[in-house]
């Protein structure tokens, strides 16, 4: 019987993504005796024209990593739904936006201007912008264009699961190919990652006093951190209430709070606006009958940037999407 | 006449929802648009994401309505507060403004005053006109 075909791509993403795949370590051996990998660019010689010469559906699965911000990311994951039975959004990018949706709280314009002009390092005299034709020498060069908006895979194709995570873990990675291969796959849209919460499955949880309060809000680099201790309760917001487990609890583990690359939990819409409800909550509970506004205005005052922590990795996929450009 | 602004009321199931029932007319603002308040148990269920799903569905502003401090038995109008607050600085970074989220506290004896105050808001939203910008 011949193996069922398997590609890997990626758009706006930083390579972490193909490095996960790479981390299968010697799995990955187990993986190619079962699919036959015919379409990788980062690892592999194929080219465009071969994906669009084999017939639709000739693909099993297509896993796609990163946003999707210019147009030629969007005619080749539009390409590869065609050509694939099964899309899969592969890590944080694809599946909630990821950094490069941060992005959203800038346009081309503004991103142009900065990058190609306004960095120090930058020389560029005449102020050149890039742009999608140009002439050289008789000839027509062209690019793709680049989107004010950054967007998440599901926003541009239709996607049948997710596989969360900046980068995913290999252990989550290998689960969801068995369960291809198996055909042991749940309903359409899930994510393949556990329906908890971080704070769930959190090494620390133990010390999560019974009724989390923050008086103040201090940043990682303000105080010396017990590495036993909840963040929460230490001062120092975690996005794990708000946030997927199914990690492993990497940053938890190297004494950093979550920032949510998993995405919400099964049902949230926005990540951001629950990561904001039990902030608000926590912070100042003690003494709020006292409060005059001018001092509840304090309080959540010592959150210098509250859209672009909340939402660090999910902006895309938050409601709002984008800044609103005026 | 100007277009009557798309505002989203949530309102306290136990002080505000029974002074909406006492006052004289439903309807508000120039009779033209009519108030269908969301009723919630308590102002401290009014979550975030709630009030970005309307904002985001058209609203061009919302209004949480809950009892007066020192007045709510489970202190969710604090929570309220706190959730309003920092909501309104988030809405900056996304060029919105702050003061279409709107949190107004009322008795329940305050039918006249809710009339009033719901006019104000509506007054100061339809001043901003709906939430776009160029790239929406």
């Amino acid at each position: 019987m011949a193996k069922p075909k398997v590609a890997f791509y990626w758009c706006a993403s930083c390579g972490g993504c193909e490095e996960a795949v790479v981390d299968l370590a010697e799995d990955i051996l187990e993986v190619v005796r079962a699919v036959d990998i015919v379409f990788w660019p980062v690892a592999l010689d194929f080219k465009k024209k071969d994906v669009e010469q084999m017939a639709d559906g000739e693909l099993a699965v297509s896993f796609i990593n990163g946003a999707i911000r210019t147009e030629e990311q969007e005619e080749m994951v539009k390409l590869l739904r065609r050509k694939s039975g099964l899309v899969i959004a592969f890590g944080s990018c694809a599946h909630i936006g990821g950094i490069p949706g941060l992005a959203n709280f800038w346009n081309r314009e503004t991103i142009f201007e900065r990058v190609y002009k306004g960095v120090p390092t930058m020389d560029n005299p005449k102020g050149v912008l890039p742009q999608t034709k140009t002439i050289v020498d008789g000839q027509e060069l062209t690019i793709p264009e680049f989107w004010n908006t950054v967007h998440t895979l599901d926003q541009v194709i239709p996607v049948d699961y997710y596989i969360p995570g900046c980068a995913p873990p290999p252990d989550l990675i290998m689960k969801a190919i068995n369960a291809i291969l198996e055909g042991k796959l749940p309903e359409k849209g899930a994510v393949l990652a556990p329906d908890k919460s971080l704070c769930d499955t959190c090494p620390l949880a133990d010390s999560k006093p019974e009724k989390l309060m923050m008086k103040e809000i201090k940043r990682p680099y303000e105080v010396i951190l017990d590495p036993e201790k909840c963040f929460l309760a230490q001062g120092v917001i975690c996005l794990g209430p708000a946030t997927r487990s199914g990690c492993g609890e990497r940053c938890i583990n190297a004494h950093m709070p979550c920032r949510g690359c998993f995405g919400p939990v099964k049902g949230v819409k926005d990540q951001g606006a629950r990561v904001l409800s039990f902030v608000a909550s926590i912070l100042g509970i003690e003494g709020e009958e006292q409060m005059t506004d001018e001092e509840v205005q304090k309080l959540v005052d010592q959150i210098p940037d509250p859209a672009g922590l909340f939402y660090m990795y999910s902006l895309p996929s938050s409601l709002l999407r984008r800044k609103i450009m005026k | 006449m100007r277009e009557a602004p798309k505002i989203i009321v949530f309102c306290c199931n136990w002080s505000v929802c029974p002074g909406l029932q006492l006052s004289t007319s439903s309807t508000y603002y120039g009779d033209e648009s009519l108030v269908d308040p969301i009723v919630t148990m308590c102002s401290g269920r009014v979550s975030p994401e709630l009030i970005l799903e309307a904002l985001s569905q058209g609203a061009w502003g919302v209004l949480v309505a809950g009892c007066p401090p020192g007045e709510c038995e489970h202190n969710g109008n604090y929570k309220a507060r706190r959730r309003v607050f920092l909501l309104r600085n988030l809405l900056k970074q996304f060029n919105i403004e702050p003061e279409r989220v709107g949190l107004e506290w009322f008795s329940t004896g305050e039918s006249a005053r809710l009339r009033g105050a719901m006019n104000d808001f509506a007054d100061k939203v339809a001043e901003l006109g709906p939430i776009g910008g160029k790239d929406g």
